[in-house]
């Protein structure tokens, strides 16, 4: 059981603090349904797509430019089994994955909420239609896999620098 | 008001660093001679980690030291207080 040497060269998003690696966590996570709010917002005002689409970027690359670099910054730490990990990168990967399951419990939960508040004490009637579903579609299958990793990117205390 | 502390767990100080560096051992070698990242040598040090009983075990046999001369509940003397403890106390007196 030996780790290369070649994990004592660390990277510059591997040296990422834990206060950075944070926002880029939250900005991942939030990028793309806020892009999708963002678009709802809009959605039958006449404002101009040099508004709508430029904003619209900057949020959907949130969620792109952060899942590389949480992906580049995890590795394969995250996954299940994953590489061979040491006992503490074990132990930091299962409570990342039960962080994962707390945060999209809440999710749903806090979704189930909502649209019950929606439906039942304000009154009005929510409509599944196709931009609806995609939008829940694209939401789930990409950030669902980003979650353990984002979860793990939050937890771990800063790295050693020197080897 | 006070953050609370995020680790709950109570804290196992060691004599990992003072023993790499008086054998000349990067964390690399050590980390690679107990089989784990550097990375958690360096946690280790920083007593952000408490190893498991195997790899306390293991460390302590790497330096060839029973275990509780490696490990402890309680924080270690500094090296010269052991070495010299006359000397030692009677600056502390002193002081």
């Amino acid at each position: 059981m030996t780790h290369s040497t070649t994990q004592a060269r660390i990277t510059r998003i591997e040296r990422m603090s834990r206060r950075t690696r944070r926002i880029v966590a939250v900005a991942t996570l939030l990028g793309l349904p806020a892009m999708f709010a963002w678009s709802t917002f809009w959605l039958g005002t006449t404002v101009p797509n040099l508004v709508w689409g430029p904003v619209s970027f900057v949020l959907i690359g949130m969620t792109i430019v952060g899942s590389f670099v949480l992906y580049r910054y995890v590795r394969d730490r995250a996954d299940m089994p994953g590489r061979r990990l040491d006992e503490r990168e074990r132990a930091l990967r299962d409570r990342a994955w039960i962080l994962s399951y707390q945060v999209l419990s809440a999710v749903v939960v806090a979704g189930v909420v909502i649209t019950g508040i929606v439906v039942f004490v304000m009154g009005r009637p929510v409509t599944l239609d196709a931009t609806l579903v995609n939008a829940l579609v694209l939401c789930v299958g990409v950030l669902l896999p980003t979650l353990p990793a984002a979860a793990l990117a939050w937890i771990e205390p800063d790295a050693v620098e020197e080897a | 008001m006070a953050r609370p502390a995020e680790r709950v767990e109570p804290v196992l100080h060691n004599r990992l660093a003072v023993l790499r560096a008086e054998r000349g051992l990067s964390r690399q070698e050590l980390a690679d001679a107990l089989g784990v990242n550097y990375q958690t040598i360096g946690y280790l040090e920083r007593g952000e980690y408490n190893p498991s009983l195997d790899l306390a075990l293991r460390a302590a046999e790497h330096f060839g030291l029973p275990v509780e001369a490696v490990f402890s509940r309680r924080p270690f003397a500094p090296m010269s207080a052991l070495l010299y403890p006359v000397t030692s106390r009677r600056e502390e007196g002193r002081g």
